[in-house]
C-alpha cells in the first residue's frame, strides 16, 4: 500500500507551555525541545499502537538551536561555568532526540535546519522506501530575543506537529502539501483521526 | 556547618528544573539516581555546578563526589564537611 495519509495535526506555542504536564523532566529541556515536544503530545496519538521502530521522526527547526547556543554561552561568565543542561540541546537535533525518549520510539529519525517545506515530503520519503510505516513531522520555530537580533527575525515561539502514516487516515498527503503551519491550523486536533 | 536538608531540596528542584515535586517529597536517604528521584549523568554535571555556585564548593575529582551524591543526606553532609568557612 503506497497511500500515506495525514493522521493528525497539532500546533503548540509559548503560552502552552506553562501548563502542559508531561513529566517531571519536561521543565529542563529548552524551548525548542518543549515546543516541539508539546506539539507532538498535542497529537493525541497513541503510539505505542505500532512498534517503536516503524515510527520515525522528521523535525525542522527554523534556526537551528541558534537560541540555545547563545544562552549557553551567555553562561559562560557564571560562577561554574555555563549550564551542562544547556549544552545538551546545543544540537538541533536535540527535540527529536527528546521526542524518541518521552514515547520511547526507535526508528529512524531526521533533523534540518531551514523552512518547514521539507519536512513532510523528508517524512513521506521514510514512509515510502519502507523505513518506517508512520513518520511525526514537526516543525519548530523557537527564535529568542537574542537569536532574533542575531539573524533579523523577530522572537518566535511556535511547533507544529503532524504524524504521517501509510494506509488511510484523516486526508490523503500528496506531494504539494508541503506548508506544514497552514496545514495544522486547518486540520485542528478535534478533527484528527486517531 | 550544617545546611538543611530542605534548603537543599528546594535548590535542587530549582537547579535541575523538576516539575511536579516539592522538596517535602523527596525522601533524604533516597537515592538521588537510577531509582529514587531518577537523575541522570546531566543532572550530576548540573549538581557539580550547584556546589561550586551556591556553597563555593569545587569538586575536582568526580571519585571524591561520588558518594557524596548518594542522597540528599549524604550531599547535605558533604557540604557541611567541605564548605569553605
Amino acid at each position: 500500500m503506497n497511500k500515506i495519509s495525514i493522521i493528525a495535526a497539532s500546533m503548540a506555542s509559548q503560552a502552552g507551555l506553562a501548563g502542559a504536564r508531561l513529566g517531571q523532566r519536561f521543565g529542563r529541556l529548552d524551548l525548542q525541545s518543549q515546543l516541539a515536544l508539546l506539539a507532538v503530545a498535542s497529537l493525541n496519538v497513541d503510539f505505542t499502537a505500532q512498534p517503536p521502530d516503524r515510527i520515525g521522526i522528521c523535525l525542522a527547526a527554523s534556526a537551528g538551536s541558534l537560541s540555545t547556543d547563545i544562552n549557553f554561552w551567555n553562561g559562560r561568565n557564571g560562577t561554574g561555568g555555563p549550564s551542562p543542561t544547556l549544552f545538551a540541546y546545543t544540537l538541533p537535533s536535540a527535540a527529536a532526540g527528546e521526542i524518541a525518549i518521552h514515547f520511547r520510539l526507535t526508528g529512524p529519525n531526521l533533523c534540518f535546519v531551514g523552512d518547514d517545506k521539507i519536512v513532510l515530503p523528508e517524512g513521506a520519503d521514510l514512509i515510502r522506501r519502507g523505513d518506517a510505516d508512520g513518520c511525526i513531522c514537526v516543525f519548530c520555530e523557537a527564535v529568542s530575543a537574542d537569536c532574533g537580533k542575531l539573524i533579523s527575525l523577530p522572537p518566535m515561539a511556535t511547533a507544529c506537529a503532524i504524524f504521517l502514516k501509510r494506509g488511510d487516515g484523516l486526508r490523503e498527503w500528496r506531494e504539494f502539501d508541503r506548508d506544514m503551519k497552514p496545514l495544522c491550523a486547518l486540520i485542528s486536533p478535534a478533527k484528527s483521526a486517531v | 556547618m550544617q545546611i538543611s536538608t530542605h534548603e537543599l531540596k528546594s535548590k535542587i528542584i530549582e537547579s535541575l528544573k523538576l516539575q511536579d515535586i516539592i522538596p517535602e517529597q523527596i525522601d533524604d536517604d533516597a537515592p538521588l539516581f537510577g531509582t529514587g528521584l531518577g537523575l541522570d549523568s546531566i543532572d550530576a554535571l548540573e549538581l557539580v555546578v550547584l556546589l561550586e555556585r551556591d556553597y563555593g564548593i569545587v569538586i575536582k575529582d568526580i571519585e571524591e563526589g561520588r558518594p557524596a551524591f548518594r542522597s540528599v543526606k549524604t550531599l547535605a553532609e558533604f557540604i557541611a564537611a567541605k564548605r569553605p568557612q
